[in-house]
């Protein structure tokens, strides 16, 4: 590219930033001084950029139009095929984007929503052939236990309607990720990676069981993962879709002709696969799991799923009713030596060595999971994820039998203290379950003749306190959202404030509410009700697997050292640490160190950080050059400047050590660190000049008031950071004014 | 898995993948078209999306196969998209001309199809200028891509596509400018 066209396009789109006429004059004298075709060409962009939108967007209207000049000449095409004819449509509130495919009971699309707020969700259509109006209600029944569950690893079911065909549809929360088995084979994770997925899910199992929702339905395709931040993130979907859709066919009289089994037999426990279906409690979950568990183990059911899908529903029955399935061991065992290699493979193994890691524990494991007789299964998903758990910490589990039992009980009377604590835990874990359990089969009793809706209302009355709170905070959340759509920060702020609780469920609305108040309140410098915000929102940001972490770090940091709180900022950066210190994202891991590195570490923080340091440095040294003397030049420098190695920061910003300032923070922030690096070299006098000009650049800069969203001279934080560093230059140097 | 998924894995393919594409959203349009009314449009993304669908099996539709795809079905947009301005604006003329004369055309009336093939002129000497920042002009104009979208396919940051877009949009402008008063 010429350098001509570059140095036009840097100063074009940095005056464009200048909004203040006069303000921009003096950018432009400065930058072109000797320059003036250069300064004619900038000017020309800068005078025309609003018609050349015009001209943008006119093309664009023409785009929107081709339509019909592309049916002009497309000729002789082939109409047989047609695309699916749902795309584009909209059913409810939203718009159909693509298919993304189609599963046992219906097709799942992408889709847009408009209102209330902009956001894809996946919407999913179950097949023609149910009652619409009852699949409907008995989903409105599960609604307000469905909306209490609030975890990470749970998609949210959102909304449920009919389509103008009369097919019921439902609204899910999107999850870009990819079936668990595939994922773990495809990245051949290891037993102890899958294991740890593993235990995630129950959790989330275990948080859906204690609202009282059973997910009927969990198997592969339902349970999903996706990389986040080079974390594997899995997320249960479809959580009481399988309950809306089951139950008895509206005539009874005709209950053994129509009934046919949903739900996939190869996951099915025994009792759901008995006719009537209405003995299922969340143990029919835990029996699911194991059947997932065993899969990850081996890369198999121990039902075939193709064997159950040809042969009669009273055969699967039985089956699943009588048979006892092979040990993980013994099937893998069982295979030919090529399909147990790849299987080991896939699990990044040893043929041998993966016998006898699922030899043993696991195995026992999987069969008290699996048992057919639910009572003697696991009492709770949690119970599961603990011996899991267990083995992985190579402590005795639970599942043996009872010879090894007694061994262990022996061995827990020797750690009576741990033992007790360990019940203890375990109580409370799963006293709300019992909780929901024990309402659960009060509400079954009379669900026997009258409406399940009857279960939802004992069950709400006994969460009312709970649920309400939960309610409110959504309409406070709403409410803010409104406020802020009027322009009115104030109120906005207030509300916030006074809201008792915080849900903590990641929302876009949520994390939008708390980012632009805060924003404004940093505008305001009101720093303390600043930082109570940023505060909360990350931790949000810890359940949110798609959220701008980093940036929000970069926020929270500045806004906490603003704030004088040095105690809460020290926590704020052990956290963001710890968060961040095995990550390899090192645009990500860059914006944490800056972050921790706005005051200067103690030797605990300073060793803490030196993983993010390493990856930070190898970061750098990748970057082309351009590139060097951008961001990553501050992380880099100041990491270099903590650490005393005042030589290398002084190379490093070198090439900005004359620069002057853009619209946005880079070249004070850099200069900043040079003028303390200078300084400790010696060099007072230059290290005061750079101080001043830093300090002429910040004013210059927060002479104008910043509006919220405003991003045209840059990022407020990136100004708040330069200018805590300038505060601390001028402090070194005596360059006070 | 079909040819057009194998392409996305294969880098360094785009001619062949573009060709694809190409095809592909020709026969969407068309098939789109006979079914709907007329007076409705066509999105430039609808189009897009509508050939992810055909083109690439489930089990691909990765996010970054997705960012690939896009990029390349910009490519084959612009083509479909720029001749059907050609086509619509010679056929308004009557002229058998193959390019619009340029002089012909004021920029502050000029009719929408018009405006695709100014923007196209400069794009294309903005391609031998600076062929990193005609490329993103091509996702985002011609494509409908958003910046995110465009970062992920280009492998950059949003930021650095806003900034290029910002600036490309500007220089385009005034390049239709420039060659007005030539001409």
């Amino acid at each position: 590219m010429p350098a001509a066209k570059q140095l036009e396009d840097s100063l074009f789109f940095a005056a464009l930033h200048v909004t203040d006429p006069e303000q921009r004059r003096l950018f432009l004298d400065q930058a072109c001084l000797d320059d003036p075709a250069l300064r004619e060409s900038v000017e020309q962009m800068l005078a025309t950029h609003e018609d050349a939108d015009r001209l943008i967007d006119r093309g664009r209207d023409a785009i929107a139009l081709a339509a019909a000049e592309i049916r002009d000449f497309a000729g002789a095409v082939d109409l047989r095929e047609q695309p699916d004819q749902q795309i584009g449509k909209r059913i409810g509130r939203y718009t159909i984007l693509e298919s993304l495919g189609e599963g046992g009971c219906g097709s799942v699309y992408l889709a847009e929503q408009r209102e209330p707020v902009i956001r894809l969700v996946a919407l999913k259509v179950i097949k023609l052939g149910m009652d619409t109006r009852r699949v409907i209600a008995r989903f409105n029944a599960e609604r307000q236990a469905l909306a209490m569950m609030d975890h990470p690893n749970i998609a949210r079911v959102l909304d449920a309607g009919a389509t103008e065909t009369g097919r019921p549809y439902f609204v899910l929360e999107l999850v870009r990720g990819i079936r668990i088995t595939e994922f773990c084979d495809t990245n051949r994770y290891d037993l102890r990676q899958r294991l740890e997925l593993f235990i995630q899910i129950c959790h989330a199992i275990q948080h859906a069981h204690q609202k009282g929702i059973i997910h009927r339905d969990i198997k592969p395709s339902n349970v999903l993962v996706a990389m986040h931040d080079g974390v594997p993130v899995p997320k249960v979907i479809d959580f009481g879709i399988a309950k809306a859709i089951e139950g008895r066919p509206a005539d009874e009289t005709l209950h053994t002709l129509n009934e046919q089994l949903l739900g996939t037999p190869a996951y099915m426990s025994p009792e759901q696969a008995q006719p009537g279906r209405l003995d299922v409690d969340t143990r029919s979950d835990v029996y699911s799991l194991g059947i997932l568990l065993y899969e990850l183990l081996t890369g198999r059911t121990p039902f075939d799923a193709l064997e159950l899908s040809k042969i009669g529903l009273d055969e699967t029955r039985r089956i699943l009713r009588e048979r006892e399935p092979q040990r993980p061991s013994a099937l893998l065992a069982g295979l030919n030596a090529e399909a147990l290699k790849a299987v080991a493979e896939e699990r990044r193994t040893e043929p041998a060595r993966l016998l006898s890691q699922v030899k043993g524990d696991l195995d026992w494991i999987v069969v008290k999971s699996l048992q057919k007789e639910r009572a003697r299964r696991y009492d709770t998903a949690n119970g599961l994820a603990m011996d899991v758990r267990r083995f992985l910490h190579n402590e005795p589990i639970l599942a043996r039998p009872p010879g090894r039992l007694y061994l262990l009980r022996k061995l827990i009377r020797r750690q009576a203290g741990l033992f007790v604590a360990g019940t203890l835990v375990l109580l409370a874990l799963t006293g709300g379950l019992a909780a929901s359990t024990r309402l659960y089969f009060k509400a079954k009793r009379a669900e026997i003749r009258q409406s399940e809706l009857r279960e939802v209302a004992e069950r709400s009355l006994a969460n009312e306190g709970r649920m309400r709170k939960e309610a409110e905070s959504r309409e406070k959340i709403a409410e803010v959202v409104i406020l802020l759509r009027q322009g009115d920060y104030e109120g906005a702020a207030k509300t916030l404030g006074s809201m008792e609780n915080r849900p903590r469920q990641p929302s876009l609305d949520g994390s939008m509410v708390l980012r632009s108040v805060g924003e404004w309140l940093v505008l305001q410098e009101r720093w303390q009700e600043a930082s109570k915000c940023f505060l909360w929102l990350l931790e949000m940001n810890q359940l949110d697997s798609w959220g701008q972490v980093t940036l929000d770090i970069q926020a929270c940091g500045v806004v906490l050292v603003e704030n004088r709180d040095a105690a809460l900022y020290r926590q704020f950066c052990k956290e963001a640490i710890a968060a961040h210190t095995s990550s390899t994202n090192g645009s990500g891991v860059i914006r944490v160190l800056k972050s921790c590195l706005l005051l200067p570490p103690d030797p605990e923080l300073t060793a803490l950080l030196e993983p993010l340091g390493k990856t930070s440095e190898a970061w750098y040294a990748k970057l082309p050059a351009h590139q060097r003397t951008e961001w990553g030049l501050i992380p880099l420098s100041l990491w270099h400047y903590r650490k005393g190695d005042y030589a290398r920061v002084i190379e490093l910003a070198r090439p900005l050590a004359g620069s002057s300032a853009g619209p946005d923070a880079l070249v004070p922030t850099v200069q900043a660190i040079l003028a303390m690096a200078l300084w400790h070299q010696g060099e007072t006098d230059k290290a005061r000049v750079t101080v001043a000009r830093v300090r002429d650049a910040i004013d210059r800069h927060f002479a104008i008031p910043m509006r919220v969203g405003d991003r045209s001279r840059g990022f407020w934080y990136d100004w708040l950071f330069a200018r805590i560093l300038m505060r601390e230059a001028a402090l070194l140097t005596g360059e006070e004014s | 898995m079909n040819d057009i998924t194998l392409m996305l894995r294969l880098p360094g393919n785009s001619t062949e993948l573009l060709a694809g594409v190409y095809g592909e959203l020709r026969r969407l349009a068309a098939a789109r078209m006979a079914q709907e009314s007329a007076g409705q449009t066509l999105q430039a993304t609808a189009l897009v999306h509508e050939a992810w669908l055909q083109l690439v099996a489930e089990g691909d539709r990765t996010w970054e196969n997705r960012a690939h795809f896009f990029g390349a079905a910009s490519h084959a947009m612009r083509r479909i998209l720029v001749d059907a301005a050609r086509r619509k604006s010679r056929l308004k003329r009557g002229a058998d001309c193959e390019r619009v004369e340029l002089a012909e055309v004021e920029i502050a009336t000029a009719a929408p199809d018009d405006s695709v093939i100014l923007i196209n002129e400069a794009l294309e000497r903005l391609e031998r200028d600076d062929p990193e920042q005609a490329r993103i002009v091509v996702m985002k104009f011609f494509g409908g891509m958003t910046n995110e979208e465009v970062a992920a396919s280009l492998g950059i940051s949003e930021r650095t596509v806003y900034r290029q877009w910002v600036c490309a949009k500007a220089r385009l402008y005034r390049w239709v400018r420039q060659q007005e008063s030539n001409d």
